[in-house]
Order: C-alpha cells, then structure tokens, then sequence
C-alpha cells in the first residue's frame, strides 16, 4: 500500500436539490470551494443539515454537483460514476454486506479487480491484520460488535488502495470509550498510509483531535477554513467560536479602529489587539471570549459584576459558573492552588485576559 | 443522475444524429423506391396485357372497354378516341365519374407530356399519385392502334389502385420514425447518463408499461367512444340507458355489497379469535383462515355444484328437495364469501394485532365490563381497519369473473356480460364499456381506502407486542364463535374433499361407484392445455420476478422525472378488473403495428404484467429495509449497477424475489378473466378446459383438473416456503 498521496479540489461547488412535490429546492451546498494537499487529514464540521456530508458524498460520486468541478490528483472527476473513482468512502452505517463474511466484506473490492485468489488472501489478511480483526475473517458482520464493524467497513476501503479516503461520521455509532480509541487508531492507519482523508464529524473534539485542518460549514456555506488552533482562538464569527468551544459574548459597540480596535463595554473602553477585519467603526460589536481568557477578580475589578454559582474542580484546573446581567459565564482558571479561589454565593467580577479575546462583528448565532 | 451538458458532447451528439438519421432516409428512401418499382413493373405487365388483348375493329373497343371495367378490378379503364393534338377528343365510358376525372386533368402538363408520348406510339407511366374515389391510384396512358386506320385511333387511360404502395410507404414511414427515434434515445442514455445501465431499465420499464399497460387502456376507452369509425356516443348511450345491462351493474353492487359484509364478519371472527382469545390450536386455525384465498378459480364453485346443484350429492340424494337451486345471488354469495375472507382474515388480524391490548387490560383495569371494553375500545379501534377489510372484498367480488360465469345461472354481473358482449356476440366496444364501468367501483373503493380510511388509522405502533393476552369475551361467547369458525373449517375441508372424490366417481349424480376413468380421460383430454398453462407459466415466472425486483430497485432508490407516473402505471393493472384487461389486449393487438393475438407470447404478457405489481411491492417493502449504503458502498469498490444488482441487491431480497415469483407461478396457472379472451387454438388454458368441462356437465374431468391445479398450487407454495426459510437469516442481519 504505498502509493503516491494525491491532492483534492473543490471549484465552487453548489449542489441544490430539488423539490418532487413542486416545494422550494433546498441548497444543500453554497458555492463552496477548498483544497486539500497530499496526505492531509482534512474535516468538514458542521451542525446537522450543513452540506457537510452532501459534501462528501459529491467527491465520493454518490451525488452529482449541481454547478462547480471536482478534482482529484488535479484531475477532473466531477462527471465519474463513483465506481469509477479513485475514492473509497467508510459510511456512518458502514454498510457492510450482510450475506458475507468479514473476509468476503474486506475481498469484494479484490474480487472485481479479478486478482488471483491467493493474492487476495494474502492482501485480506494483511489489511485484516492492520485493523486488529485477523482472527475473525469468517464471522458473519452481525455477529460483531459495533467496534469491530468500524474496522470491517474501514479495512475494506482501504484494501482498493484509495487515492482518497472519505470517512462520514465514521465514530458516530459507538460509545464513548471505543470513539476515543478508534479515533487514535485511525490517525495512525491514516498517518502511516499518507493516505488524503476527508473527515466529515459534527463533533468538535473529534475534528480538533483529528484534523491537520479544518472546515466549519453552516446552512451550506463553508463558514471557515484552518487548523485546529487557528479555529479555536481565531474564529472569524461568532457561530465558529460557539461551535467549536464554550465561549462568551460581551456586547460592545466599536469606537476606532487603527492597529488595534476600541471598544466601550459598560461604559469603559477597552484597546484589544485581535478583532476580525470586517468591523468598521460605529459597528455593534461582541468581545469574544473563551473561559480560559477570563479571570475572576474582587467586585468592581473587572468588567462585569455577578455572584459564584457553582465551582467544579477538576484537578488541573477550576471552572466557576458566575451568574451576570449577561446570563451564566464559565471562567476557566489553571493552577486554581496559585490563584485566589471564589467561594459559591461570593460576590465577583469578571476581568478579560487582552491579549487572549477577540473582537467579532455582532452578526448571527 | 443526467450528467453535465457540455458543448462538445452537445455537438458530437447532434452531428452523429444528423448523420443517422440521413442514412436511415437514405435507406427507407431505397426501400420505398424499390417496392415502387415493383408496383409499376406490375402494373406495366398488366397494361400490356390488357391492350394486347384489345380488339383490331374500332367499333368492338367500346363494349369491349366497358367488359374490361366490368371483369377487372384491378384497373378503371378510360377509352379515349382521336389522336391527341391532331383530333377532337371521344371520352368513352361507362362512369360519368371516371369522364369527370379525365376532364378535370386533360389539361395537367403531366397529361399532355402523356398525350406526346401516346402520339409516338409509346406508352406513358405517370410519376404523379392522382386521387379517384377517395383511393390513391397511378395513371397509365396507352396507345391503340386498329387495323382500319393501322395507326393510331385513340388510346386508354389506366387508373390502377396505388393503396398498397401507400400503406407500405406508410408504414415504412412509422419503422424510419421508430427506429430514429429508438436511436437518438438510446445514444442520449449512453452519452449523458451518468449510470447508462439504470437509464436503459428505466426507459425500457416506461416502454414496458407504456405498451402493454396505457396503449391498451387508451385502446379500449377510444372504442367506447368509436361507432362506425367516428367519435360517438352511441355505446354509452345504449349501456346507460339499457335495462339490461343496468341490471348487470347492480347484479355486480349487489353481490358485492353481500360478500363483502358476509366476508368481513367471518374474518373478523377468525381474526378476533386468534388474536384476542386463548383458543388452542391457532397455528391450525389460521391456516383454515387463509386456504380458500389460493384455491383455483372454478374449484370452490365447482364443489358447491356437486354438492348443491340441481344433481346435487346433498340437495338431490340427501334431501330429494326438487325446487333448490344454488345458481344465483345466494350461491355466488356463498362462493365468494368462502372464496374472499381469508382476505378480511388478513386485512384484520394484522390490525387486531397492531392494536396495543394494553388499552383492552387499562379498560378492564378501570371496571368496564368485557362487552364495553370490546363495544368502546377495540371495535372503535378496528373500525378503519374493517372498513378497508369490507372495500377490499368488495372489490375482489366485483372483479371476480370465475365463480358468477359458472354458478351465476340467470343473475347477471358487470363482468360475464362483458364476456358474452366480446366472444357471443362480438360487440367489442359494448365488452370494453361495461368493463369500464365495473372499474367506477372499484376506483371509488380503492380511492375511498387510499385517501379516506388510511388516514383515519388509530393502530399505534409500538413496537413492543404484549405477550400476556387476557380473554375479552366470556367463555360462552368464546365457545360459540370457535364452534362457528370450526364448522365453517369442516366445511371449507368438505369443498377441497369433494372435489377430490369428484376425481373417482364415475358419473356424479347418477353412479356413485369407483373409477378411474375421468382420471384417464381428463390427462389425456387435458394434456395439451396443461403442458401450455405450465409452459406459459413457467417462461412468465421468472421474467416477471425479474422485472418486478428491478422495478422496486428503480422506484426505492432512483430519482427522475415521472416517477410517479411509472409507479402508478406498473401498480395499475392490480386495481384493474381483468376482464378489461383481457378486453383491452385484445383491442390493442390484434392490428397493427403489434399483432399478438393468437400467440402464446399476449398470454406470458398479461401474465407479467397483471402479476407485477404484488412483485413490486414487495420488493419495494423489502429494499425499503435495506440500508442505502450497502449498496453504495459496493459501487464504491467498483461494481457497476449490474454487478451490484446480481451481488447484492438479489441475494439481499431473496425473499421477496422468491416469494414473488412463486406467487406470479401461481397466479398465472389460476388466471381466468383476462385470458380467457387471449386463449387460442394453440395456446389454451387449463382454468377455461375446467369451465368448458363444467359447462358440458363432466364434473368428473373438471374435477381432475381442478385436483391438478390444487396440487400445484400447493406445491409451489412448499417449494417456496423451504427456499424463504433458509434465508431467513438475512432478514434478521439486514438491518443491523
């Protein structure tokens, strides 16, 4: 399985589907465009109802684009039947043929490659072995557990030997402990491949987990591009900082923009260094901030007054839920035996950490 | 699944089309010239002929023309007298209309390059059509040459009949539109469908119902409206307004209207005892409970005749009664009630079932007494459940053709006086009206269930069928009904063994005694007509089981434009009475551009086509199950849609397959309405021998018969059952 990793393409990609009973058509995907280098491990995030998975499904060949092109190794695919495809999708439900064995489920795609038969014993038990599942080729699908299942569906994309590897919620169907160990396992089968891979996960650890990069997508529109830091600290809007963290909102009203911009929150102002580019002066705006950007301090310190709610100590770290006029903020503190500690019912402020909040335009959820 | 239109393959696509379709006028265009060639040979050959065998005396040629006229219908001769140019011109002939059609084309320029010719003693074919008599006919010009003058006195003008030429042309017309038309869609599947293979069993589906479904709908529904070859209503009129067939239509109401509320009672008591009750023996019971549904058509009605009829075992030998008559409303009654509620059986233990009893044990819980538990809580429950159980016998009755041809006697329904209208007295347009209006009935039921009753369902799905079943009706109440449903299974045994004992009686009625001798005779009479049923059926079967899984493919997991109309024409013909389908096969082909009937191949059609839907349907019902991804996923590893089809989807619907092909088997062997209008001399059906055989009053033959039939069906349903149950483990690990 060494193969060389190819690039992926999408040119303004829009997919509309249309209404049978004369309704209005829904635009499941807007004019989307991205692309994705060699042996990358790309997710599209999104809420459910985004395009992340119509997505998918474009480059797999199992819908057609509307309008746009698709390219695969900088070649165009956007006309080729799937089973023409150099792509190899693991599905949510993983689709596993019912009516045969684990070994005849990983083979299906040797068998029409009409390879000797002794090639594709050796290649099943190979990728059997990479998946951990060798000694359970002749079990019937039924009979495995959900785990298993995953590595059955993933073996037998993987044994084509796939250009690229499309994976669509592939974890969504396990249990907590088993996502978080498939999770590493296919970052390693997938590192070790050099295989592109795209990602499709409406779970925010996963994809941060995960991806080399990310693509948050909302209402069909791809809403933000890049790597999982550069997601979470730097969002471009506030629906990406709630998506992908727990965060808070101030509203504030922009005063002046220059290298820095100034804001007034409560009647005082406050200089930040990150705010997003969009915002003009006179703008209703929001400081972003994330509960490690905050700090809690003696009332009348910070720049909201509230009262401690609840504390929950988590070893590493303290999270404190204050209630404000702004509703409830979570306040993340690190080192909590360092700092001052805030008893439930006391009377707090809450400060912002500059240098680590941003300043978003006040525009959608 | 249409790709991308771009301009290169827009352009490749009309050039090679352009180019088809010169080369098809080019060679329909040699065609139609050398069956033109051909004609005029002929028609030279004929000319010559005639003038070598005209008279040498100028005074015999009159008589001797109009003799021409008279023997030859081939050719209207003109005589014409005088040298054209040269003399006035004499019009001899004995129609004043053949005169006129000379004078009004004397003055054509093709007449006078005619005349010229004529002038130098030649003879003159004209390329032009000319129109006589409403008919297309060629004009030839010939000299006459008499020994008086020994030159030339006059000449003859030819009118020949040129139809045939232009029905040949015409029709050859139709094939270069067909064929181009076939080609250019064909060439737009391959070259822009994504998935060229499902484009072709889609267009070749729409083809398929679209000839054998609404071309012969259409067909039937235009001659109703057809008197003398014009638009008419002539043929409603007279059914509307006759008695006698007004009668019909309320003979075919009436009997359905008793069946149906017969039939409904009986099922709901079966079912009511199965499912709420803790009888013993259930398994048993409600296989009684479903018998007389797959019994041959005729058998049920046959056993009824020899056990009721005027040489009745029970009515003449028992009883000496000598007025009884089982013929009419009250045996139909009978028969058909016995015949159709195993389907109020089915219809109502599946909603009894539905029904959480959780609600019954809550109503007795409270202190309502059994009866108002019942009265308050599971009938109002079940009623939609009854009324769709009452519309669907209801229907069934109407359709029924069998059991009222044989025990219908003098009472009349819609669908044998649509029979006698097409094969007694060969009034087509009357047989296809009245069948028409036997499927206003119907509609309305069916419309009625789909839009009316279906929305009214109260069954409350809740997945968790309770096990513990407390009794709902008092023990006496119990006992009464099972002692109802036990002596109606006794009886419904008592018809089958009947018609078993039927088999070995020498003369039922008259000779008791043992004997083989319509055994003999009905194989040996009968052999022909079992070897095609069986034939026919068996080249039906898996064609339709086919046909029927690729169909339920196509609807579940394709989208397209006409979708719907595809479905409704591919479910239609189960709505449909099959009396009018059997009326409107016959109207459709028995002309051209499709001649079938006579053949074997209109009986396999009908087959096919009136047993697709069940097929259909359950398939559909079982892909439906099937997550979407299987097969994505095997197109993603590379199989094309064929290869998906034989690797996955079959294997996966096995069931359905099977159970769909054992049911078309069946079906096909028991079909009566619709084929005994295709029957022919070559091909006959057992069911019509078994008819025949009664109307003779050989009971014995037709109970042989009727014994065969019984046991195939049985059979089949065996084989079935052992090739389903293997595959049972499938169903299970379909949807994991």
């Amino acid at each position: 399985m060494s193969k060389a990793s190819v690039p992926v393409r999408i040119d303004r990609v829009t997919k509309v589907f249309k209404d049978v009973r004369g309704k209005a058509d829904v635009i499941a995907v807007n004019d989307a465009s991205f692309e994705i280098s060699p042996g990358e491990l790309v997710t599209l995030l999104g809420p459910s109802g985004c395009g992340k998975t119509t997505t998918l499904r474009m480059i797999g060949g199992f819908e057609l684009p509307t309008r746009g092109r698709i390219f695969v190794a900088n070649e165009d695919i956007t006309n080729l039947p799937a089973n023409k495809r150099d792509t190899a999708t693991v599905f949510q439900s993983y689709g596993l043929f019912p009516h045969m064995n684990v070994f005849d489920n990983v083979a299906y795609g040797l068998k029409l490659r009409k390879l000797p038969g002794k090639q594709i014993k050796e290649k099943v038990m190979n990728t059997l072995g990479l998946v951990g599942l060798r000694d359970l080729a002749e079990r019937s699908p039924g009979k495995l557990s959900g785990g298993q299942q995953q590595r059955v569906a993933l073996a037998r994309s993987l044994i084509v030997e796939p250009s690229v590897l499309l994976l669509d919620e592939p974890l969504s169907n396990l249990d907590a402990l088993l996502r978080e160990q498939m999770r590493v396992e296919i970052k390693r089968i997938q590192k070790s491949l050099g295989i592109t891979t795209i990602y499709v996960t409406h779970d925010r650890v996963e994809a941060m987990s995960l991806s080399d990069r990310i693509i948050v997508m909302k209402d069909g529109l791809i809403r933000q591009i890049g790597s999982p830091d550069n997601i979470y600290e730097d969002p471009n809007s506030k629906f990406v900082a709630g998506f992908v963290g727990k965060v808070a909102f101030f509203p504030v009203e922009v005063l002046n923009i220059d290298s820095t911009c100034t804001v007034e929150f409560n009647g005082t102002k406050h200089e930040l260094s990150k705010f997003s580019e969009d915002l003009q002066v006179g703008d209703k705006a929001v400081i972003m901030a994330r509960p490690e950007s905050l700090k809690l301090l003696e009332p009348t310190k910070g720049i909201i007054e509230g009262q401690v709610n609840t504390n929950i100590y988590l070893g590493g770290s303290l999270e404190s839920f204050v209630t404000t006029e702004q509703g409830e903020i979570l306040v993340q503190i690190d080192n909590p035996a360092e700092k001052k500690i805030f008893a439930e019912g006391e009377k707090v402020s809450i400060g912002i950490i500059p240098n680590l909040v941003k300043v978003l335009p006040d525009k959608d959820e | 699944m249409i790709e991308l239109f771009t301009s290169r393959k827009l352009i490749t696509f009309f050039l090679i089309s352009a180019v088809v379709l010169v080369a098809l006028f080019w060679l329909f265009d040699t065609i139609k010239d050398s069956f033109d060639r051909i004609v005029r040979d002929n028609h030279r050959q004929l000319v010559n002929v005639v003038v070598e065998a005209a008279p040498r005396e100028e005074e015999d040629i009159e008589n001797w023309v109009r003799m021409v006229n008279r023997e030859f219908t081939e050719a209207d001769i003109i005589y014409v007298r005088g040298v054209p140019g040269w003399d006035e011109l004499e019009i001899y002939t004995h129609n004043d209309r053949l005169k006129a059609f000379f004078e009004q084309h004397r003055d054509t320029p093709d007449f006078k390059s005619g005349f010229d010719s004529v002038y130098y003693l030649e003879n003159y074919y004209s390329r032009l059509d000319y129109s006589f008599d409403g008919k297309r006919v060629s004009v030839v010009l010939s000299p006459l040459i008499t020994e008086m003058r020994d030159d030339l006195t006059g000449f003859l003008v030819f009118l020949m009949s040129a139809e045939a030429g232009k029905n040949f042309s015409r029709l050859l017309d139709i094939f270069m539109i067909g064929s181009f038309a076939a080609f250019v869609t064909i060439y737009f599947i391959s070259k822009f469908f994504r998935d060229p293979v499902m484009g072709f069993i889609i267009l070749g589906l729409f083809v398929m119902v679209g000839v054998f479904v609404a071309y012969p709908l259409f067909e039937a529904v235009r001659l109703t409206f057809i008197s003398e070859g014009q638009f008419s209503m002539a043929t409603w009129k007279t059914i509307l307004s006759s008695r006698h067939y007004l009668e019909a239509l309320w003979g075919s109401i009436r009997l359905g209207i008793m069946t149906a509320s017969f039939a409904t009672v009986i099922g709901f008591i079966f079912a009511f005892l199965i499912t709420r009750t803790s009888v013993k023996g259930k398994k048993f019971l409600s296989t009684m409970g479903i018998l007389p549904v797959i019994s041959p058509p005729f058998s049920l009605s046959l056993s009824l005749i020899l056990l009721f009829g005027s040489n009745g075992l029970i009515t003449k030998q028992l009883l000496g009664w000598q007025d009884f008559t089982i013929y009419g409303l009250g045996g139909l009654t009978a028969v058909q009630t016995i015949g159709m509620f195993p389907i109020a059986f089915m219809t109502l233990s599946g909603v009894l079932q539905a029904i959480d009893s959780t609600l019954e044990e809550a109503s007795l819980d409270l202190n309502g007494s059994r009866w108002k538990t019942f009265s308050r809580v599971t009938f109002p429950l079940a009623v939609p459940g009854v009324l769709s159980s009452w519309l669907l016998v209801f229907t069934n009755s109407l359709a029924d053709f069998a059991n009222p041809l044989l025990l219908g006697g003098s009472y009349r329904v819609l669908s044998v006086e649509a029979y006698i209208e097409v094969t007694g007295r060969n009034r087509l347009g009357h047989g296809a009206a009245l069948s028409l209006l036997l499927l206003l009935p119907t509609l309305t039921a069916f419309l009625v269930q789909r839009f009316w009753v279906s929305r009214k369902s109260y069954v409350t799905v809740t997945g968790k069928p309770s096990t513990r079943l407390s009794d709902l009706v008092s023990r006496p109440v119990k006992y009464v009904m099972l002692s109802f449903v036990v002596l109606l299974t006794v009886f419904i045994l008592g018809l089958y063994g009947t018609i078993v004992a039927g088999c070995f009686v020498e003369n039922w009625g008259i000779d008791y005694s043992f004997s083989l001798r319509n055994i003999s005779e009905a194989l040996q009479r009968g052999r022909a007509a079992i070897v095609d049923t069986f034939t026919l059926s068996a080249i039906a079967t898996p064609i339709a089981g086919l046909i029927a899984m690729m169909a339920a493919l196509v609807l579940v997991r394709k989208k397209f434009v006409g979708k719907r109309l595809l479905e409704g024409l591919i479910l239609a013909p189960f709505a449909i009475p099959g009396t009018l389908i059997g009326i409107a096969f016959i109207l459709a082909f028995n002309k051209p551009p499709l001649i079938l009937v006579g053949t074997g191949a209109i009986i396999v059609i009908n087959y096919i086509i009136r047993e697709l839907p069940v097929g259909v349907e359950g398939g559909v019902a079982t892909l439906r199950q099937i997550d979407p991804a299987i097969e994505e996923a095997a197109n993603d590893l590379g199989a094309d849609t064929p290869t998906v089809f034989r690797t996955i989807v079959l294997p996966l619907i096995r069931p359905a397959f099977i159970s769909g092909m054992s049911y078309t088997f069946v079906r096909s062997m028991t079909a009566v309405s619709a084929v005994i209008f295709l029957i022919s001399a070559r091909w006959y059906h057992m069911t019509v021998l078994i008819y025949n055989f009664s109307e003779n009053i050989r009971f014995g033959l037709a109970s042989v018969l009727s014994t065969t039939l019984i046991i195939i069906v049985f059979a089949t349903f065996g084989i079935m059952r052992l090739l389903v149950r293997k595959s049972e483990h499938l169903e299970k690990s379909v949807s994991f």
